[in-house]
């Protein structure tokens, strides 16, 4: 086992286990910071990949600007403790797991006997290198080979951002005769 | 400028460009009508409000029009795939995206005196809707799987807004939460079929997984789990059993014109890309013929199971509904059954998988009509949307009546409508392919089904009014009704031109 295998096996297991953190907590504040550290470890495993670019973008935006947005949404809603209490256990939730478990065995299953085949335009470390580091092919690909879902992952922004106005609008126009009571009919 | 980019991917001749112009039109029409959503003018917010819904309902039907215009302009041009073989512009596109875009257009025409009724309306909506349009349209061109998730997204993301549209309403909240999330875990459990597709063959592309997948006649397991798991996707999408959990509470809870929308544009959209990508992980993309050996093949007995469970449990839970909202919903689960009867059988009969997409054009006219019909009669706060509201609804409002009528006879699979042709080419196609038993039973369920549209059809015409509905002509409303019976009536008795238009598609993809 070399070094480079002793750090994916650790930094995955970090990974895993701060993913059960952030499912299993009840507090909320510490599921979003072991949700950062899960974005860490993950980080670190693409520069494991020697895909140090992202890496650096997922530590900035995802564990930087994405999660400081988290937890000021969680702050500002003040989601105590008790809200994330689902209650008692129901004798489903153990049919679930029990699913769950069969198909993590699917899934390993497969993993261990499926085989990968290269990327079809044969992207080596190499190559990459020889063409100018991560950055320089990402970018470059994504403003000519991919740049129709680039272009399109815009707009669904856009979606993204025009769709959550029209639903946290806190007064529409028109919407003057809304009240809970009449709703709720 | 270094050797990866491509000259020939970054410029645009005249002709892709033409061929891009629906997308653009709705792009722009989508933008245009969020900006319609600022107008000012006058001192009076309820004037200005009135001022902007319009203007935007104004633009949406431009909008539609325009793109329906020019997909006539380029129809029957030959295809073309675009941005390095990422998108493809041909017949089936084309048709498909008239489908979407006229779908789209007459929801936003019957929603105009339903939003204002309920007092949702908002200029966002119509921008939503075409957004959605946009993102339906994307998804039956997408050739890579990549660009079929964002389209995927962009279609879904529109449409959870809207179906939390009415803000004030638990219901409606709670079908948007529902949806948002089940759709979320969705698409994540799509996109991580992607990725293991990707790592398993090195491609996203739907050609090149294809070949992959003919060339390796042992099995990747890797390559199997990422087909399931895209499969899932669709399923899920399309509401058939076991994935249909959600179907219900969200078709009852989103405001009816809401409804109408998800279950004409968002189901021919969902269907759409899955005939794409299977047919194209069946024959690599060329012709509409099956070929053994293929996904076909390998998904045929799990799809054969799923069809027979969708349509026997859609119809079944549905004969027990009260609120016709709901009663649709089940049935629409239904409906998802019998185009899988379509997709497992279209690779070995006369008519391929023509029988398919004959189905889903029957399937969103009758469906247009029916629930504009729902949305034109309720009261506000979808009150008055059980099947008893509807007694006496034939001396009331004849018309209205008629149309309900022809489209439940047409969901029921009465000749002479559009939804007889759909189901016979769908199960005769059935008993080409050998499937035997599922023609069989697919009909059984079908007569299941019957019972439950005749029953709206007998409180209409044969009972006494309980209530009066007091619903006010709308003239948009109308129009559209009109335009559905028209073409549940016209494609049904003569149904030639949509067969050799759905054949001529399928062969095209």
């Amino acid at each position: 086992m070399s070094g480079q295998d002793i750090f994916f096996y650790v930094f995955s297991a970090l990974a895993v286990a701060f993913s059960l953190l952030v499912v299993l907590g009840k507090n909320p504040i510490y599921s979003a910071l072991s949700l950062v550290m899960v974005f860490f470890c993950v980080a670190a495993n693409f520069v494991l990949l020697q895909a140090q670019f992202i890496a650096t973008i997922q530590v900035l935006v995802y564990a930087g600007a994405i999660m400081v947005l988290f937890i000021f949404v969680i702050m500002l809603l003040n989601a105590d403790a008790q809200s994330a209490d689902l209650g008692k256990r129901r004798p489903f939730q153990a049919i679930a797991a029990v699913l769950c478990v069969a198909l993590f065995a699917l899934f390993a299953w497969s993993v261990k006997n499926g085989t990968t085949s290269p990327e079809r335009a044969g992207f080596t470390p190499e190559k990459v290198a020889s063409l100018g580091g991560n950055t320089q092919v990402l970018s470059e690909l994504m403003f000519s080979d991919y740049i129709l879902p680039f272009e399109l992952t815009s707009l669904l922004l856009l979606v993204g951002i025009a769709g959550s106005v029209a639903i946290a609008k806190r007064k529409l126009e028109g919407a003057r005769a809304e009240s809970p009571k009449e709703g709720q009919a | 400028m270094s050797e990866l980019i491509k000259p020939q991917n970054l410029v645009l001749s005249t002709e892709q460009l033409a061929m891009l112009m629906p997308y653009l039109i709705v792009a722009a029409g989508a933008m245009l009508t969020l900006l319609a959503g600022v107008i000012r003018g006058s001192s009076d917010p309820e004037a200005n409000r009135r001022k902007r819904n319009l203007a935007a309902v104004l633009v949406g039907i431009a909008t539609v029009t325009a793109g329906l215009l020019y997909t006539a302009k380029i129809w029957g041009e030959p295809g073309a795939v675009l941005f390095n073989g990422m998108l493809a512009a041909d017949y089936y596109t084309g048709l498909m995206n008239a489908v979407f875009l006229a779908a789209t257009g007459l929801v936003m025409l019957s929603s105009y005196s339903y939003l204002e009724k309920e007092r949702i309306h908002h200029a966002e909506y119509y921008s939503l809707a075409l957004f959605s349009c946009l993102g339906m349209m994307l998804m039956a061109s997408a050739l890579d799987l990549i660009v079929l998730f964002v389209a995927l997204e962009m279609m879904s993301l529109g449409v959870y807004v809207m179906v939390g549209f009415r803000r004030a309403d638990v219901r409606s909240n709670e079908a948007a939460v529902k949806y948002f999330i089940l759709g979320s875990a969705v698409s994540a459990i799509f996109l991580y079929g992607v990725a293991l597709l990707y790592g398993a063959t090195g491609s996203m592309n739907i050609a090149q997984l294809a070949t992959s997948l003919k060339s390796d006649p042992t099995g990747n397991p890797l390559l199997a789990l990422g087909a399931v798991l895209v499969t899932v996707g669709f399923l899920f999408k399309i509401a058939s059993v076991p994935f249909h959990m959600w179907m219900p509470d969200v078709y009852e809870g989103a405001p009816t014109s809401v409804t109408n929308f998800m279950t004409t544009g968002l189901k021919a959209a969902a269907f759409a890309a899955f005939l794409r990508v299977f047919i194209g992980l069946n024959s690599g993309g060329q012709g509409g013929g099956g070929t053994e050996g293929g996904l076909d093949a390998s998904l045929h007995d799990v799809l054969w199971v799923v069809a027979l469970v969708t349509m026997f449990i859609g119809n079944v839970i549905a004969l027990t509904q009260k609120n016709i909202k709901r009663m649709l919903a089940y049935s629409s689960i239904a409906h998802s059954g019998y185009i899988l009867v379509g997709l497992i059988s279209g690779g070995k009969s006369e008519y391929g998988y023509s029988s398919v997409i004959l189905y889903l054009i029957a399937y969103v006219v009758m469906n247009l009509g029916a629930f504009a019909i729902v949305a034109h009669l309720s009261e506000r706060g979808d009150r008055r949307c059980d099947v008893e509201d509807y007694a006496g609804l034939g001396y009331r409002h004849p018309w209205l009546s008629f149309a309900m009528a022809v489209f439940m006879f047409s969901m029921a699979g009465v000749p002479p409508t559009v939804g007889f042709a759909g189901k016979y080419l769908i199960f005769s196609s059935a008993v080409q392919a050998g499937e035997i038993w599922l023609a069989v039973l697919g009909v059984l369920c079908s007569a299941i089904g019957a019972y439950y549209y005749l029953r709206v059809i007998v409180f209409m015409y044969m009972r006494e009014p309980a209530r009066a509905i007091a619903a006010k002509f709308a003239p948009a409303a109308a129009l559209v009704v009109l335009v559905a019976t028209a073409g549940t009536l016209q494609f049904g008795v003569f149904p030639s031109m949509l067969i050799h238009a759905a054949k001529k598609a399928a062969m095209n993809i």
